[in-house]
This record gives C-alpha cells, sequence and structure tokens, in this order.
C-alpha cells in the first residue's frame, strides 16, 4: 500500500513538475511571440456582425476569439477541436431528469469587454435575444428550450419563461428542455449561443459590433473596407482549451482584394492568411514556390447532388440508384482542382465524422472504398426504371466548378438515356431556390458543411421526415426524403445519444447506409481546404469545427 | 435660365422614378430573389423565415415596400442592407463616392490630356507616318479592356517585378484616402487610373482627329487661311474649338457613366471599394437595398453631367449662346 502510494506520489509530483515546466515554456514562448499586427485577407466581409445572427464560417473563425458562451468547443488543432469544453461554465453539467435539465454554474470575474462582469441576467437575456433577433438556427437547434415555440411565434415578448431561469444567490443558470437532446452542448458550443451583455440591443447589430469577453474586441468594422481587431485588456485565461490569450496585438482583416489579389498580397508579405481558396491557376505557382506555408486539410463536409423523391423520375429507388452508379467521382475530383482538393465518397458521413464507417455499395466491384463507375450495372437499373427518355433539369451554382461538374453529370446522365439540362443560378440564390420546395427541383448540385460534429448535422437535417416542408421556402431535405423506418430509427439514435453516444453512433452508422442504399442523393466528394500564409506567420491551426485560429498564430 | 434648370430637375425625377420601380420589379420577378429565407440561413425553420419576413415588412404588399424603401431611402435616409443587417447604405454609397470620383478624375485627366495632344498632333500630321502611328497607337489602346490591362499591370507591378526598383514604389492594391496620406493616395491612383485612361485615351484621340480633319475643310478655316492667319492658330483657336463640342458631349456621357460605377471592373481589379463595387457586391448578393441606393446615385450621376455638358455647349459655342 506504501509503496503504491509512493509511486502515486510520485506521479503527482512528475505531472506537477511537467505541468509547470510546461507551463514556463508556454509561458516564454507566448512572451516571445506577443505582439505585431496580422493582416488577414478576404473578397469580402460576411454580413452583419451580430454574433446570434451572422452564420458564415468566415466570422464564425473570428468569434472564437471575441466571444464566449458557456461551452465552447476546444480551440486546439485537428479532430481534437470537436470536443466541447466548458467556457464561461465552470463545467459541463450533468443532464437531470431525462437529459431535460441543465444546471451551469457561471465562472467568477470573467468580464465584458467595458469591464462589467458577466452575470446570470445576461446569461438569460442571451437566450432570449436568440430569439429576438431571429437567429436562424433560433427554430431549429434551440426550438428545444421550453417556452421556445412562443418565443418563434411571438419573437418580441420572448422570455423563456420556465426555460431558461437563472439563479442570481447561487450563480447558476438552469436549461429546461422539452426533451432530451444529446446534441445540446454541441449546439450551446456555437455562436449563436454565445453570452452578450443583458443590454446589447434586441435587434440586428449590423455593422456595431457588441462587447464580448475573449482577449479580442472588435474596435471598428466597415463592411466595404476592414474589421480590426483589438485586445480587450479587461481578458484573462480562465481556460486555455476554451479561450486561450491570442499572439497578435492587433487583426486587421481587409475585405475587397480579389482572390488572384488575395494570393499575391501573400506571396508579397503584404497579408499573412487568405480567407478564400487559392485560385485553381495558382495552387501550382503557390504549391510549389511556397510548399512550406500551404496547408491542406479535408473537410468534413460533401458536394452532393439531391434527387426529388417525389415526382419523376427519381421518385423511382432504380432511377436513383443507377446514377448513383453511373457517376464517376474520380473524374469528378479532378473536375474539381484534382486529388489535392477533393477526395471521392459513396456515403453521406463525411471520412473522420462521428458515425462514419466505411460504406460503397455504388462502385465497380462493390467495397468499402470507391473503385469508380459501373456503368453495366446503372444501364440496367436505369432499364428496370423505365424512365429512358425522361426529362431532368440540373440546377447547379453558376461557379466554374459547379458548371463543370454539372456539364459531366449531364453527359452521364444522358449516356444512361435521360434527357438532362443544365441550369446554373448565381451562386447566392442556388440554396434558397433548390430548398423552395414550390420549385420542384428534379436535381441539383450542392454542398453541406456541417453545424457541429454530430451524425443528426447530416442525416437528419438533409434526409428527415421533419426537414422536409411541402410548398415552403425552407425544405433543407431538398431530395424531400422521407422513409419512415429510417426516421424512426433516427429519432431513436437521437434519444440514444442522450445516453449513450457511442452507441447512438453506431446506430447513425446504421442509418448512413440505410440512406445511401436508398440513394436520395448522389455523394460525390469531400473537399479539401487549403490555407495559404506568409513566410513569417507562425504557429498556424487548424481547427477542425472552426477552421483556422487565427489569434493563436503569430507574426512575430 | 430658371425654367430650363426647372425642367432639367423635372425629368431627373421622373427618370429616376422609371429606374427605382424597374429595378424593384426586376428585383421581385426573379426566381428565389424573395430575400426572407436568404436572411434567415441555410437551415432555418419556417417559423424563423416567417419572423424575418415580418421585421423587414416583406410580407406587405408590393407597392407598400415600395414606398417604405422610397421613404427609407429619401426621407429618414436609414435604409439599410438586406445582407449586412444594419448597414446602413446611404452612409455606404456616399463613402465610395470619392473612390469612384478620384479614380474617374485622375483617369479623366489622362485621357484628356493625352487624347486631345494624339487628336491634333494626329490632324496636323495628316497622312504622314506621325498621323498613322498615333492611331494604330490609338486602336491598340481602345482594343485593350481595362480590366485585362489592370490585371496584367498588377501580375508586373505586385507579383513578379514587385521587387524590381522599377516597381518598388507601387504600393498594396487599395485606396488610401487623401486626407490620411496624400502621397499614399496619388500613388494607389495612379495605375488604376491609366488603366482606366489607356482606351478613352485611343477613342477621344479619334474621334478628336476626324472632327478637325473635317472642320479643317470648313468656309470659316478657308476665310481664316486668307486673312493670313497662320496654321497652328487656325488649328488650335478655330479648329480645335470647333471640334471640342461633340467630345464634350461624349466626355459628359462618359464621366457621368463611370462615376456612376462603370468602372466596376477597374475597381474589382485594384481592389479599390467605390460605387462600382458596391453595385457589383449588392448585385451578386441580390441585396436590393445596397442595389437600389447605388443604381439611383448612378443615374442622379448620369443626369447631372448631362446638364453640365449642356452649359459647357453655351461656352464652347458662341451659335448656342446667341440661340439661347
Amino acid at each position: 500500500m506504501k509503496t503504491y502510494y509512493r509511486s502515486l506520489l510520485g506521479c503527482v509530483a512528475g505531472v506537477t513538475l511537467l505541468a509547470a515546466s510546461t507551463g514556463i515554456a508556454s509561458a516564454e514562448y507566448m512572451a516571445e511571440h506577443r505582439g505585431g499586427t496580422l493582416r488577414v485577407v478576404a473578397h469580402s466581409a460576411g454580413g452583419t456582425i451580430d454574433p446570434h445572427i451572422n452564420y458564415t464560417l468566415q466570422y464564425w473563425e473570428v468569434y472564437q476569439t471575441i466571444y464566449d458562451g458557456l461551452l465552447k468547443f476546444k480551440q486546439a488543432a485537428g479532430a481534437d477541436g470537436f470536443t466541447v469544453v466548458p467556457d464561461l461554465a465552470e463545467a459541463i453539467p450533468t443532464p437531470e431528469n431525462g437529459g431535460k435539465t441543465l444546471t451551469f454554474k457561471l465562472r467568477k470575474g470573467i468580464k465584458f469587454s467595458d469591464g462589467r462582469e458577466v452575470g446570470v441576467k445576461d446569461v438569460v437575456a442571451s437566450f432570449q435575444r436568440i430569439f429576438k433577433v431571429s437567429s436562424p438556427t433560433s427554430g431549429t437547434f434551440y426550438a428545444g428550450i421550453v417556452g421556445a415555440d412562443k418565443c418563434l411565434k411571438d419573437p418580441k415578448t420572448c422570455t423563456l419563461e420556465g426555460g431558461v431561469v437563472g439563479d442570481e444567490a447561487k450563480g447558476t443558470v438552469t436549461i429546461n428542455l422539452v426533451a432530451g437532446d444529446a446534441e445540446i452542448f454541441q449546439k450551446l458550443a456555437l455562436p449563436h449561443a454565445v453570452i452578450l451583455p443583458a443590454d446589447a440591443p434586441a435587434a440586428d447589430a449590423g455593422s456595431n459590433p457588441v462587447i464580448g469577453t475573449g482577449p479580442y474586441k472588435i474596435t471598428a468594422y466597415d463592411p466595404n473596407k476592414q474589421m480590426k481587431l483589438e485586445r480587450n485588456t479587461n481578458f484573462k485565461v480562465w481556460s486555455e482549451d476554451a479561450q486561450p490569450d491570442g499572439y497578435p496585438d492587433v487583426v486587421d482583416y481587409d475585405f475587397s482584394l480579389t482572390d488572384e489579389a488575395q494570393a499575391t498580397a501573400i506571396e508579397n508579405g503584404e497579408a499573412d492568411w487568405m480567407f478564400d481558396q487559392v485560385p485553381t491557376d495558382r495552387l501550382a505557382e503557390v504549391g510549389t514556390k511556397f510548399k512550406d506555408t500551404v496547408h491542406v486539410t479535408p473537410l468534413t463536409a460533401w458536394w452532393y447532388a439531391p434527387m426529388n423523391t417525389n415526382i419523376p423520375p427519381f421518385d423511382n429507388v432504380k432511377a436513383r440508384q443507377a446514377v448513383a452508379y453511373a457517376l464517376d467521382r474520380n473524374a469528378m475530383v479532378k473536375l474539381f482542382g484534382g486529388p489535392s482538393l477533393a477526395g471521392p465518397v459513396c456515403q453521406v458521413l463525411p471520412p473522420g465524422f462521428p458515425g462514419h464507417e466505411d460504406y460503397c455499395p455504388y462502385t465497380a466491384g462493390g467495397g468499402p472504398k470507391y473503385n469508380g463507375p459501373d456503368m453495366d450495372k446503372a444501364k440496367a437499373l436505369m432499364a428496370e426504371s423505365g424512365m429512358k427518355g425522361q426529362k431532368v433539369t440540373l440546377i447547379t451554382e453558376d461557379t466554374d466548378a459547379s458548371k463543370s461538374l454539372g456539364t459531366y453529370i449531364q453527359s452521364v446522365m444522358n449516356d444512361l438515356g435521360f434527357e438532362t439540362g443544365v441550369k446554373p443560378i448565381s451562386t447566392n440564390l442556388q440554396f434558397t431556390y433548390i430548398q423552395n420546395t414550390k420549385n420542384n427541383v428534379q436535381m441539383s448540385l450542392t454542398q453541406w458543411y456541417q453545424d457541429y460534429p454530430a451524425a443528426s448535422d447530416f442525416l437528419y437535417i438533409l434526409f428527415g421526415c421533419e426537414s422536409f416542408h411541402k410548398d415552403s421556402d425552407s425544405s433543407v431535405n431538398i431530395a424531400g426524403f422521407c422513409d419512415k423506418e429510417i426516421n424512426d430509427k433516427m429519432h431513436k439514435a437521437l434519444e440514444l445519444g442522450v445516453t449513450d453516444q457511442a452507441a447512438a453512433n453506431k446506430l447513425w452508422a446504421e442509418i448512413d447506409r440505410a440512406v445511401t442504399d436508398k440513394s436520395p442523393a448522389v455523394a460525390l466528394f469531400t473537399p479539401k481546404h487549403i490555407d495559404f500564409t506568409s513566410k513569417r506567420l507562425g504557429n498556424f491551426k487548424f481547427n477542425s469545427q472552426f477552421y483556422f485560429l487565427i489569434t493563436q498564430a503569430w507574426v512575430k | 435660365m430658371l425654367l430650363p434648370v426647372l425642367k432639367r430637375l423635372g425629368d431627373m425625377v421622373v427618370a429616376m422614378f422609371g429606374i427605382s420601380v424597374l429595378v424593384f420589379l426586376i428585383f421581385f420577378a426573379i426566381p428565389g430573389a424573395e430575400p426572407a429565407s436568404r436572411i434567415a440561413g441555410r437551415n432555418a425553420s419556417p417559423e424563423t423565415v416567417a419572423a424575418v419576413r415580418l421585421s423587414f415588412g416583406l410580407d406587405q404588399p408590393l407597392p407598400v415596400q415600395y414606398l417604405i424603401m422610397m421613404k427609407k431611402l429619401f426621407i429618414t435616409q436609414d435604409l439599410t442592407s438586406f445582407v449586412n443587417r444594419g448597414y446602413k447604405v446611404i452612409p455606404a454609397v456616399m463613402n465610395a463616392a470619392p473612390i469612384t470620383l478620384s479614380l474617374v478624375a485622375g483617369a479623366a485627366l489622362i485621357w484628356i490630356v493625352f487624347g486631345l495632344l494624339i487628336g491634333v498632333l494626329a490632324a496636323a500630321f495628316k497622312n504622314t507616318w506621325i498621323d498613322r502611328l498615333l492611331m494604330v497607337m490609338s486602336l491598340i489602346g481602345i482594343s485593350m479592356p481595362a480590366f485585362w490591362l489592370g490585371a496584367v499591370i498588377n501580375l508586373f507591378t505586385q507579383s513578379r517585378w514587385h521587387d524590381y526598383w522599377l516597381f518598388s514604389w507601387v504600393p498594396p492594391l487599395g485606396y488610401k484616402p487623401f486626407v490620411e496620406s496624400p502621397k499614399l493616395w496619388a500613388l494607389t491612383l495612379v495605375l488604376p487610373c491609366f488603366s482606366l485612361a489607356v482606351g478613352y485615351i485611343g477613342i477621344y484621340g479619334r474621334v478628336l482627329r476626324a472632327n478637325i480633319v473635317e472642320a479643317m475643310q470648313e468656309d470659316y478655316i478657308r476665310t481664316a487661311r486668307a486673312k493670313g492667319v497662320s496654321e497652328s492658330r487656325i488649328l488650335i483657336r478655330h479648329a480645335l474649338r470647333t471640334s471640342l463640342i461633340s467630345v464634350v458631349t461624349l466626355f459628359g456621357l462618359d464621366f457621368g457613366q463611370l462615376v456612376g460605377g462603370v468602372a466596376v471592373l477597374t475597381e474589382i481589379v485594384f481592389a479599390l471599394q467605390g460605387v462600382g463595387k458596391i453595385t457589383f457586391d449588392g448585385l451578386l448578393n441580390l441585396d436590393l437595398p445596397v442595389i437600389m441606393a447605388a443604381v439611383l446615385y448612378s443615374a442622379l450621376f448620369v443626369v447631372i453631367c448631362n446638364a453640365l455638358v449642356d452649359m459647357l455647349y453655351i461656352l464652347i459655342d458662341p451659335r448656342e449662346r446667341t440661340d439661347g
């Protein structure tokens, strides 16, 4: 027993020493590189600066260093960034009442950038504000909070009575849900649930920054020119995982440079990172001359071609499967820019995502990985479907990549016997157009990027019966797919996740296979992300959830 | 004098009303342009879309929506973007106007000086090698689109030879306000102005040459020669002055259009956030308030420039004075 305690003591001492030395090293590293101005560039601004409303990756990346929620995705490189950690809350609570009650205890001493301390009333008001400003996800991610139904009907008078309850004396906030939600912690870690001061305007802040608690604050924002971040002098680190200090003193986020000009500015050392992707005609140059400062990362996203399962010809499963067998994903990867920019896929869940198990029924010879198209099988299925000669209109975006992929799909489908037309629509309109069920879109080409790392974010949102809204302009289940048996399994997986996420992920893998077999959409490829940074930029970290951790990079 | 001005103002109001109605109707006729579901986001519930529609007044009939927009644009002046909610479009256009104005005024100065020079020289040395050389150069200038020339200039000055002494003075792309640094303001505009002006130098040179050559055949020139006036005086004081009338008309239209946003491609290539770029972004985002403000601003400038041209006629052409 004595020996056990001695070794335990030794271990503790060792860990303490290691932690202390790591801490010292980390402090020295911070002191060495702290300071300077990081200049990042983008083609255009990302819209409203309001964190409860903005729904763009561009600003979600920036918000990481400005705002905090009760919980947060860990600000770490790689898949570690999928981990939810406590942020303004002291700990992740253990769900009570069958997962319906979550009680968060607030950390003390955390201040907004104007010096006021974060309190219970700020948390309660922030949750009400999500509804008052009609946050894009108020009706989906946060609709399960008690009282949300009333708030959705009448946002201005939203109180979330009984849904978000603060206790000033205990310093706690209790969130009551209508039903257990396995993904509630992830939803609470998203920027739409950040905590703002209770007196934040109950309307879209537009281009007037709202203060936050992170190490930086937005000191100027002109969507036509620049966003400027400077240090929040009231910030002190309370959790390295949730909100570490940043390196640069100032971040200048300049807009209006074309992607060509952005790449040139980085090559010349006039900018440190570009938000937009390096133009394909510059990839060879950038990849050879600047290979040390190019970072390629596969994304948890997919390009897919939804087929409307409610109208001909794709109300016939064999017609859908024929297309899935016929399309050559490798050819499409080449059209997209080659293997450095994408990888072929056959199923809904992207590689590396919770619930993903390799599965590829639509390939020559079958198997877990993609081996190329099977045109014979496709033609046989097509003959069986009786859909030869049917007219199909494919809606694509008007980007070069989307149009060329559309033209390829058209040629393959015509080989199968369809009469296919391609209709490119402005990129800003296409998604709205194809998710409007009144437009009766037969087939489209689009992309889906994760909101948070949960299988339901792909499978349930894109193929769940509840995501399909007839005669609606916001029906995100573009294929209109609704299979009662599969949908019941989805509900079961969502419920199971409240108590056993690993078992739920197994069930999601099964659902992934079932949806793939029914082929409401053809999985095409998963894109890769290219970050191009300046020579002087160090400590580049790519977080799987929010991508480039801007202020974790140094320029000094 | 007052009546023509009032008449012009009346024309302007009618033109701008027509344009605003057209822009408004065309916007709502575009499939998928209705902004509520775009504003609400990719995964918004129907309830959220309905709430957005209500908060933006998009549930109102189109004529009411039009009137609300015009009121916000002209009376309360607090019209905000659909995309950047809370972002006021009038200040945005007003902030962009000096950038476009600097670019176009700089370019106009270049093209007027060089256009006149080429036109006069070519006419003076008509049918000689100088004339032919200048006309070929003009044609080359006209044939080069401003955006292409701008991209090539950037390729050399920003990329390939960026650190070479010849181009080391070229600042990074973008705009520096005059009040912040007059020197940088001028430097950032030199190349954009040049690339925008090149095509116009060619056009103005060729037009002016043709006009002067034609004017030199007129009776009053023959009379001047008979009176013993020198050839250079005839060319500059008589032929050039008459020939400038059509050039001024052309200039008024070109300048008005460019200031109104037609310089968009040059603005994009050189990362200048001018009116053209704002209009372009508004169109890309189908952001009706931005499009409306930018288009009406553009229309206003075209009308004002035309009015100024009419006044310039009076100064240049004595016949206009006597007619008036």
